[in-house]
């Protein structure tokens, strides 16, 4: 196993949900106990639905947020509370951050020059008259053509893959060990989604990058990622390497996943699943206990009173379930919080 | 109801007989007028019977939103019809007048829309806006609509209770349901859903899909199922038609379409959306862009990103990028819009 | 710092900063040409910079057109004439001259209103953009000082302020309208910033690296420049009308021509009962002009500020068909 590009630790991040200032305030657990690691030249898929905490671990990674607690490893160092604009300033000159949506991420009075021209010139990458050249060898990178004419163009006038690819060229000026990828192909038309992700998987091959791919495709995940972290209400449910994972998850929510996803493969047939109701969002002041607890067909009674810890059942292969990675079964995946 | 429906077999090989509920006749939407006119929609040809589930996707743009609003005939100027008929039931409803299409509205189609979510009123209960609709179509008293409104939220698997609730105390996949039971309030003989289930997650999405599709074989209603997702479409629609820059391009039943694809367009989305299951190989999808509405290319709409149009066939290069395609009847029940699909098999 | 340092690409930044042409300091001047010929190519934009010019110039050159005695004094033997070549726009029951006081009038009005609506503006645009992008307690301290102005009603302040101390001085009266009137802007500054803050593309400059300082006037006002030119022209115009509603009270400075004077005579001898129609025709026509000249340059701000606006059709269209097989 190779060197960790970057690392974090029972990363957690709440959230305030009340604005009281006296008395005990209440905080939504956005993201709860979450420890993986991202490695070069491999892609990590965090995969969850909307609320369960996966861009709010984006946003912390690219330091968008501070956390609550927990540290982030970046070349042994901690530098989750390390503010130094000069400890900051390199940070993110290694990791940099793939955003949702391309429409809203590039600035709209500004041409796409001054969006590449920018990270290269604050970090001093290139020499002040070689920033056209770069500027250019970015834009051929990500496929657009011819770049002189791409540069002087507004953001409007270009279509979305066309943004989300000026938007990775971005990403790229500062040659990063790290990149985030928060949904990077959701907003974009469906013919020119594989694109983006075969650029992306261009980049892990030529440039040894270390991704972090955010989505709640489990296809696309896939397709692109080599490791797969499943997130649900704040916390990692699952880790391992994605074959493996979604042949034989362990976990119920990762198999409730699978089931509901559509698969082109698997023909016409429709698959019935059965689901009980409930949120896979985080909770407010959630109380001890599986969060998954409510929607579980497995349900055993310890799992409304003790919350399970990550065990990896399987080599490589860790669920948070009392049930099919009962703690006997193998070793805690991490050290626990306490 | 006007007739009571079987429910249809799987995937039927041919399309249903008899006069079908709605039928698009070389339908064309216009943006705009004049020189600046845009066609949105251009000659497109549909049909859907009694019970039948159709799947009509494309990309964003490509006008299979502007469709359903025709049908709907809800299109807000600067939008309007430039050509072509809508039938329903075999009569025009270019020919109606405006009480007639108020009528029309919501009792003989309905639609669930995009944004459906949030096309509730926020300040109204629940139970308040069933009545207020129901009661715009029919002459019902309150009482009765409210009871009406109860049993269709049970029947879409919410609590009776919850027509007291405001908007903003349900959930999202709540408030889509909310949106569906209203949707079947007067028992349309249609329900088009444009996107419905898109800003709704995978496990939701899927379980509101699984309740349509039961209440679909209940009561017998068509459905027109708008979506960019093919894959979800293969499941869920018994046919199929996918529409390119404001053409129909290819239709058929969902397993021919999955089985054998024969637009490359079709194909190249087919190659878009990677597998859950077994080998993974990479995938190209499709180059380029689709075309601004306002100068579609010549010819074929497909050919400037088409694999089969290449300068090394002049013959084939020179008709599809002059000549425009029109469906043909490949097989039965499987038309395509392309000069060079009769030829590769 | 490397990433302080301006760079070309930082010009047309600068330079719509400056919302109009009338506050642009000297350490920008070398840019004005950049912005002027954006502005200049835009009819309307062409055409409100040429109506106010023709102002600024007509308030210049007034001594050369008419005497100020004339725009002040009282000469019963003159009054009441309709327009005529002596007194082009006719004369007042007082007998002053009104052509006299209106292009005397627009020294003052002119001066005034372009003070108060920069001091508003910039007082406005650095609380209202720069708190609401921070957030936190500094957010929540200005918004209390911004509510605390926001009720403060301008001419009741004057009037306290005037009478309090024996001034009725231009530059008490821009302050004072300044300091009334700030807030108003800087609440709907302060809006727009919390919306574009949260928008991804100052996320993303934030993950490049940017300074605080360089996201908030580099980033984030640069798409704010037509709303911030808004808020001066609104500020411009009201303290034109707080001028007249002052002297109306009498407690301008009645010896000083402006807009406003002429408008309270007019007022004063019912002349629009009278029929004299020409003594607040001409004033309200340099007020409405005034306004209307700004108006125009505002929505060409607007314009060439936004490039989907200052795009052609035809430019993008080509655009979009060379661009479409690079995807």
């Amino acid at each position: 196993m190779s060197e960790a590009a970057l690392e974090v630790r029972h990363l957690e991040k709440r959230f305030a949900a009340d604005a009281r200032f006296v008395g005990r305030r209440s905080y939504v657990h956005a993201v709860d106990d979450v420890s993986f690691m991202l490695r070069p030249g491999t892609i990590t898929a965090l995969v969850g639905e909307s609320g369960s905490g996966k861009s709010t671990v984006a946003r912390l990674l690219a330091r968008l947020y501070a956390p609550t607690a927990g540290s982030v490893i970046y070349r042994g160092k901690d530098v989750a509370r390390d503010k130094s604009r000069r400890s900051v300033l390199r940070y993110r000159s290694q990791v940099q951050m793939i955003f949702q949506d391309p429409f809203g991420s590039l600035n709209p009075v500004k041409t796409i020059r001054h969006h590449l021209e920018r990270p290269l010139r604050i970090h001093g990458i290139v020499e002040r008259d070689e920033v056209e050249d770069r500027v250019h060898e970015l834009l051929r990178t990500v496929g657009l053509v011819p770049p002189g004419h791409v540069a002087d163009k507004y953001p409007h006038e270009l279509s979305g893959g066309q943004r989300q690819r000026v938007a990775i060229a971005r990403t790229l000026a500062v040659e990063p060990v790290v990149l985030l990828a928060d949904e990077p192909t959701s907003m974009l038309d469906v013919s020119i989604r594989i694109g983006i992700l075969n650029l992306m998987l261009k980049l892990k091959e030529e440039r040894d990058i270390a991704f972090l791919y955010v989505t709640h495709d489990l296809a696309s995940a896939r397709y692109l990622a080599d490791d797969i972290l499943v997130m649900y209400a704040g916390q990692i449910v699952e880790q391992g390497p994605i074959e493996q994972v979604l042949a034989d998850p362990l976990h119920p929510y990762t198999k409730l996943l699978l089931s509901a996803a559509a698969d082109p493969e698997a023909g016409v047939e429709t698959k019935r699943i059965e689901v009980r109701k409930g949120l896979a969002s985080a909770a407010v002041d959630p109380p001890d206990g599986c969060r998954f607890v409510g929607r579980c067909p497995l349900a055993i009674d310890v799992c409304s009173r003790v919350t399970p810890a990550l065990v990896e059942a399987h080599p490589g292969q860790a669920a948070r379930c009392h049930v099919t990675a009962p703690a006997s079964a193998g070793i805690a995946a991490v050290p626990s919080t306490s | 109801m006007t007739e009571v429906i079987e429910p249809m077999p799987a995937a039927p090989a041919i399309p249903a007989p008899g006069v079908p509920i709605i039928e698009l006749r070389q339908l064309a939407v216009e943006y705009g007028a004049g020189d600046r006119s845009v066609r949105a929609v251009d000659g497109v040809d549909l049909a859907v019977h009694a019970g039948e589930v159709v799947g009509l996707a494309g990309e964003s743009g490509c006008g299979k939103s502007t469709v359903a609003n025709a049908i709907m005939q809800i299109l807000r100027p600067p939008a309007r019809i430039a050509g072509g008929s809508i039938l329903f039931r075999g009569e025009d409803l270019v020919d109606k007048g405006r009480e007639e299409l108020r009528r029309y509205r919501w009792r003989n189609v309905a639609m669930v829309f995009q944004s459906a979510m949030s096309s509730l009123n926020p300040v109204m209960r629940v139970g308040d806006q069933f009545v207020d609709m129901m009661r715009a179509h029919e002459p019902v008293s309150r009482n009765a609509a409210l009871a009406r409104a109860e049993e269709l939220l049970g029947v879409v698997g919410i609590d009776r209770r919850r027509v007291r609730a405001f908007p903003h105390e349900l959930s999202g996949g709540m408030r889509q349901r909310v949106i569906i039971a209203m949707a079947l309030a007067l028992e349309p003989q249609l329900l088009i859903m444009d996107e419905p289930t898109t800003a709704l997650d995978v496990v939701v999405q899927r379980e509101i899909l699984q309740q349509v599709q039961d209440l679909q074989r209940e009561f017998g209603f068509a459905i027109l199922f708008i979506t960019h997702d093919l894959s979800l479409l293969i499941e869920f629609a018994d046919r199929i038609a996918i529409m390119y820059a404001g053409e129909i391009v290819e239709t058929a039943p969902s397993a021919r379409l999955q089985a054998s694809p024969r637009h490359p367009y079709t194909r190249g989305l087919m190659e878009s959306f990677p597998p859950l299951t077994g080998p993974l190989r990479r995938l190209v999808g499709i180059p380029g862009a689709p075309p601004d509405l306002s100068a579609v290319p010549p010819g074929c709409r497909f050919h400037p990103r088409c694999p089969l149009c290449v300068p090394e066939q002049p013959v084939m290069f020179a008709r599809q990028t002059t000549e425009r395609p029109v469906l043909r009847e490949l097989e039965p029940g499987h038309f395509v819009a392309c000069h060079a699909a009769g030829a590769s098999t | 710092m490397s990433q302080l340092l301006p760079t070309p690409i930082d010009l047309p930044q600068a330079v719509e900063l400056a919302p109009l042409g009338v506050r642009v300091d000297r350490r920008r001047r070398r840019f004005v040409p950049g912005w002027l010929r954006l502005l200049l190519g835009n009819p309307k934009g062409r055409i409100g910079i040429l109506m106010i010019v023709g102002m600024v110039v007509l308030g210049l050159i007034a001594p050369l057109l008419a005497s100020r005695s004339s725009a002040v004094d009282f000469s019963l033997l003159d009054a009441r004439q309709a327009p005529s070549w002596h007194h082009l726009f006719g004369t007042t029951d007082q007998g002053v001259d009104v052509f006299a006081q209106v292009v005397w009038g627009a020294r003052r009005s002119l001066l005034l209103g372009a003070a108060a609506g920069a001091l508003a503006t910039v007082i406005a645009t650095i609380l209202g953009v720069f708190a609401a992008y921070v957030g936190g307690i500094v957010d929540d301290l200005v918004n209390l000082v911004t509510n605390v102005f926001f009720v403060i009603p301008t001419i009741p302040l004057l009037i306290d302020i005037t009478a309090f101390l024996h001034t009725r001085g231009m530059l008490v009266m821009i302050l004072v309208i300044a300091a009334t009137l700030w807030a108003f802007e800087a609440r709907i500054l302060r809006a727009q910033a919390l919306t574009l803050k949260n928008r991804d593309f100052i996320a993303a400059s934030r993950v490049a690296g940017e300074s605080t300082r360089r996201i908030v006037f580099g980033e984030l006002m640069p798409n704010m420049v037509s709303r911030i030119a808004a808020a001066f022209v609104l500020v411009f115009y009201v303290a034109i009308l707080v001028d007249a509603g002052l002297e109306f009270l009498g407690l301008g400075a009645m010896d000083k021509p402006s807009w406003g004077v002429a408008l309270y005579w007019a007022t004063v001898n019912s002349s629009m009962l009278q029929g004299e129609w020409w003594s607040f025709v001409f004033p309200g026509l340099a007020i409405g002009v005034t306004v209307l000249a700004l108006t125009l340059i505002l929505a060409g701000i607007d314009e060439v500020s936004n490039p989907r606006l200052r795009a052609t059709r035809v430019r993008r269209h080509l655009a979009r068909r060379a661009l479409g097989r690079a995807v």
